[in-house]
């Protein structure tokens, strides 16, 4: 029967007009697009509005920073390097960040304990030169920073909440603490020297065979922002990170 | 003799009093070619005149009858492709944006409103290096790519804007224009093979395959519109349409089919097979580089011009608006409506190609096929029907 071709159209042929739907979709986008303003923007002439804590790249607070060296530690691609800044006539130690490594992590402010290191919303980095990349101490410094820049990286503990302290929040990088060998100790200073925070007091806790006095250092648990330069400059390994959490 | 002002040179004699003048009526382009030259050569000849005072010469160029005529076609045919170069750009223009705007994005930008995008590319076109394939078969290569692009501006330059712009008034207009519309098929196949690359032969053999059983379903509505208006000539199509009604209402069912037939025959997206530019690469135009694929592309909007511009003369009135006096109206700007009305239904393209999806090798030759060649049937016996059941 020759008929028997047409059982290969469809049967409901008016559902072909689903055709129709995606023309309808178009011509709404159309009109919208035109009484407003398409989605594009022009870049170099306009701008995206963008939050106070978007993670461009690295800002410092230069009289804020203490030079503890967790940015340094902390930083994933290692961009990061603890130089020598003159402050008033005195020299001190700040970041200096090469942005072409940089990944805009934020995670040095994010780990930095007295939040000197901030994001800006700053992402128009290109440069002519590798150097200009380098971003000093003093460079790197963002005029108009503001709270929302500061990242905070603070924890509510559980067992803080079990004991019902329930307002407490813990930075749990500044947690941990250094611990004393003290036989290992040769009383050399070096950790007092070197503690950004003058976390480390020196004390005398008797007399060697010698009669001389033996000094220690105890560590100020609440000045201490656990940055274990004590721990690395030690030369006995006498000092160690106990870790709290 | 002393000075002769250039005003004494550029008289703008009317071009139908020529004694060589080719057409029975009034040619829009050929009087503007007409002036040209009298501006032209009116200049050159003061100019002459000025160094040799009371020569021949001078004369002979401005007022003899022969020499006119020949300038005055030579202008008129740059006048013509001028025109249709264009429209041709302003439908790329028109393309870009409304395609941008459909996509919820911004479109070109280069120049006023975008329009100079274009020739910016066409530009960057020119400066990319020209490569013919090693192992090409160079006669074929070049011969092909040849005939696509020069009927394809043959065709868009055929298309008549009103009924003072044309070159030739011709009886058998319709069927030339679609006899050099399926010139380009054969041609893409030949390049396909010639290119010795395997995209390109798939895609050359993609396209003849879709546009000849695409042209089928063209012709049979060719066939019933020229059955209803008694004529394949162009002017008497839209003159007939005029005096009765727009061939859209009598044959909305073969309105359909060609809409989307000449979608196919253009290669436009949602029939553009022959390119598939993800499968493909480019299809049949991937050997073809700088200059030559720029013109490739550029004579695949002139097919699209022409494409827009049958649909316009054979269902929508030509140059014609409804419930106005035919006589009033050619004393307007016939050649504007006709393109807005050109621009109107490319449009409808843009707007075809931003909706939807490329469709299925076996799809397009199954909706070629079986859909619209029964229904462009059906559309011819309504047709004829109508014609001669006296209903028009």
């Amino acid at each position: 029967m020759p008929l028997k071709y047409l059982d290969k159209y469809p049967k409901k042929a008016w559902r072909s007009l689903w055709v129709l739907k995606p023309m309808w979709v178009t011509l709404k986008k159309m009109f919208k697009t035109t009484l407003h303003r398409p989605v594009t923007i022009m870049y170099p002439y306009e701008k995206e509005w963008i939050p106070d804590n978007y993670r461009g790249r690295p800002g410092l607070k230069f009289e804020k920073c203490i030079g503890c060296g967790i940015c340094e530690r902390m930083c994933p691609t290692k961009c990061i390097d603890i130089v020598d800044a003159d402050d008033n006539g005195k020299t001190v130690q700040r970041p200096q960040v090469f942005l072409g490594r940089c990944m805009m992590c934020g995670y040095c402010a994010e780990y930095c304990p007295v939040n000197a290191m901030i994001v800006t919303p700053d992402y128009e980095l290109a440069a002519y030169t590798r150097e200009e990349l380098v971003y000093g101490p003093r460079k790197l410094a963002w005029p108009n920073a503001t709270e929302m820049m500061e990242v905070h990286l603070e924890e509510r503990l559980l067992s803080d909440v079990k004991r019902g302290e329930t307002g407490k929040n813990v930075a749990f990088y500044s947690v941990d603490r250094p611990e004393l060998h003290a036989k290992l100790c040769i009383s050399c200073q070096r950790c007092a020297k070197v503690c950004p925070t003058d976390a480390v007091e020196m004390y005398e806790a008797g007399v060697n065979d010698k009669g001389k006095p033996i000094k220690l250092p105890r560590f100020d648990n609440d000045r201490c922002v656990c940055c274990e330069k004590c721990m690395d400059v030690c030369p006995k390994d006498a000092i160690t990170i106990k870790e709290v959490l | 003799m002393g000075y002769s002002s250039i005003l004494d040179w550029v008289k703008f004699n009317d071009p139908m009093l020529n004694e060589f003048y080719a057409y029975k009526v009034y040619n829009l382009p050929y009087d503007i070619g007409y002036k040209l030259w009298e501006l032209i050569g009116g200049a050159l000849a003061w100019l002459i005149n000025l160094i040799f005072p009371g020569n021949g010469f001078s004369v002979t160029l401005i007022s003899s009858d022969l020499l006119s005529n020949f300038f005055a076609i030579v202008f008129m045919v740059v006048v013509i492709f001028a025109v249709a170069f264009l429209i041709n750009l302003t439908m790329i223009w028109e393309e870009r944006k409304v395609l941008g705007r459909m996509m919820d994005r911004r479109a070109t930008r280069i120049g006023p409103l975008g329009y100079l995008q274009n020739l910016a590319d066409g530009l960057k076109t020119f400066l990319k290096e020209n490569i013919t394939p090693d192992k090409a078969d160079k006669k074929g290569y070049m011969w092909a790519l040849t005939l696509v692009i020069g009927t394809s501006v043959l065709l868009a330059c055929m298309i008549p804007l009103s009924h003072r712009w044309f070159i030739v008034d011709y009886n058998t207009g319709l069927l030339l224009i679609f006899g050099l519309f399926a010139i380009a098929p054969f041609m893409i196949l030949v390049a396909g093979w010639a290119q010795n690359n395997k995209y390109s032969l798939l895609g050359g053999m993609r396209a003849a395959a879709q546009m000849i059983s695409y042209e089928v379903p063209i012709l049979l509505v060719f066939a019933s519109v020229a059955l209803m208006a008694g004529s394949f000539n162009i002017n008497d199509i839209v003159n007939m349409q005029a005096e009765t009604m727009w061939f859209i209402i009598p044959q909305i069912l073969g309105f359909l089919v060609f809409i989307v037939a000449a979608i196919a025959e253009a290669e436009r997206i949602p029939f553009d097979l022959p390119e598939a530019e993800a499968e493909l690469v480019e299809g049949w135009q991937t050997e073809y580089s700088g200059m030559k694929w720029g013109l490739i592309m550029l004579g695949d909007y002139f097919r699209g011009y022409v494409a827009c511009a049958l649909i316009v003369i054979l269902f929508l009135g030509g140059w014609y608006l409804p419930f106005f006096d035919v006589g009033m109206q050619q004393d307007w700007l016939p050649e504007i409506v006709f393109l807005l009305k050109v621009f109107l239904v490319f449009f409808v393209f843009i707007w075809v190609r931003a909706a939807h999806c490329r469709v299925r090798t076996d799809q397009i030759l199954n909706i070629g096929w079986k859909v619209l060649l029964p229904l462009s049937v059906i559309n011819l016996v309504i047709a004829a029907v109508i014609t001669y059941g006296g209903w028009l």
